[in-house]
């Protein structure tokens, strides 16, 4: 049925399993400008990809992180988040995940809470950071703390869609903590997953694969 | 472009959007009453936007009006077809920082979107523009920053 979500190929949510491609989704209330984001740091580049049924826009970009190439799809929401909630698939295999809220309106900040509680449900310790967007409306905000990223121990950036401050900054560190992130997981879930794995490997191979597997950098 | 658009408004009757504009050449200001056509209180405001800016009569004196503000003065023309006042219009593309936006319908949540694109567009870097930088990175000193006091009142996580 064109319903399966398995038969949309971005849905194919394995990818995400190998080493070269990793998941970083959005979060936040309507209008505090996560597209605008996602298109100050693509620029012409991105390929924005509109799966309405499932109210989401994938972005697909490719980038290298310590001499390795990886393909990084971006997933932002399109009008799901006015339920204050995403569909579990969305934070499915993520590797981080940027929360945005707009320093116009306190709302947008308030309603954090919900979404990181929401977050930690489903992903208990993907990389995670707090962005302030809209800062060229009134820079006087920069002079501001705002407690809730420090609270929760997330890196916090003062940015501006508009005029390009500390947008691509922002993308690159994420982009390497999700990489990051994926080759150390430490999510319970993926710690089991890995186990297992591992688990079915040793049962199958020959003593020597072993020798070769602790070897191998991405381990160490 | 030989023309620069300096204003622009709405008439309600007969329909149609009022352009200010400059003659470059002869530095005259005159004013250009476009008509819209085929437009009902059913009709999408976007699309017949898009229309007028392409029209071929109209695309030179359009060019320097962005979409956006030509999809607003559609949907003042609109909501004046249904029969709300003009202050209804320019209310409803107010953003109220204390309202909450995820509670708003597409087309409400698009007015407000459209407001802020204003701002939006004010404050943009071009990467057309002669001085644009992609990666502009600035540090935000926090030994002067003062408590937000979006955080004090309860302790409600924050």
């Amino acid at each position: 049925m064109a319903g399966d979500a398995s038969s949309i190929p971005e849905f194919d949510q394995e990818k995400y399993d190998s080493d070269e491609q990793v998941k970083i989704i959005c979060l936040g209330d309507s209008a505090v400008g996560k597209s605008k984001l996602m298109e100050r740091f693509l620029m012409d580049e991105y390929r924005p990809q509109q799966v309405s049924t499932y109210a989401l826009t994938l972005y697909k970009y490719s980038t290298t992180v310590e001499d390795k190439s990886v393909v990084v799809d971006f997933w932002d929401t399109a009008g799901q988040e006015r339920f204050l909630s995403m569909h579990p698939s969305y934070y499915h295999k993520a590797h981080a995940c940027i929360m945005v809220f707009d320093v116009q309106r306190k709302v947008t900040y308030k309603n954090l809470t919900s979404w990181y509680k929401e977050l930690r449900e489903y992903r208990p310790e993907i990389p995670c950071c707090v962005v302030a967007n809209k800062i060229d409306a009134d820079l006087k905000v920069t002079q501001k703390s705002f407690n809730f990223g420090k609270k929760q121990g997330l890196p916090f950036y003062f940015v501006s869609a508009a005029n390009g401050t500390n947008v691509v900054k922002m993308f690159r560190e994420m982009i390497k903590r999700a990489v990051d992130y994926k080759q150390n997981p430490s999510d319970f879930m993926d710690e089991v997953m890995q186990e297992l794995e591992n688990f079915e490997l040793e049962k199958k191979e020959d003593p020597a694969c072993d020798a070769v597997k602790s070897d191998s950098p991405d381990l160490a | 472009m030989s023309y620069e658009a300096k204003r622009c408004g709405v008439q309600f009757s007969p329909p149609a959007i009022i352009l200010m504009y400059r003659h470059k050449q002869t530095d005259q200001v005159r004013k250009r009453v476009i008509p819209v056509r085929n437009f009902s209180k059913y009709s999408d405001c976007c699309l017949a936007a898009e229309r007028l800016k392409n029209h071929l009569r109209h695309q030179d004196y359009l060019g320097g009006v962005p979409l956006s503000q030509l999809e607003r003065l559609h949907v003042v023309l609109r909501d004046h077809l249904l029969g709300h006042s003009l202050q209804h219009s320019l209310a409803s593309f107010q953003v109220d920082p204390e309202e909450d936006l995820n509670k708003l319908g597409d087309e409400e949540l698009a007015r407000k979107k459209g407001h802020m694109d204003k701002l939006f567009e004010q404050n943009r870097r071009h990467k057309d523009d002669p001085d644009f930088v992609y990666d502009i990175e600035v540090e935000f000193s926090p030994s002067d920053q003062e408590k937000c006091s979006w955080d004090g009142e309860s302790d409600d996580g924050f």
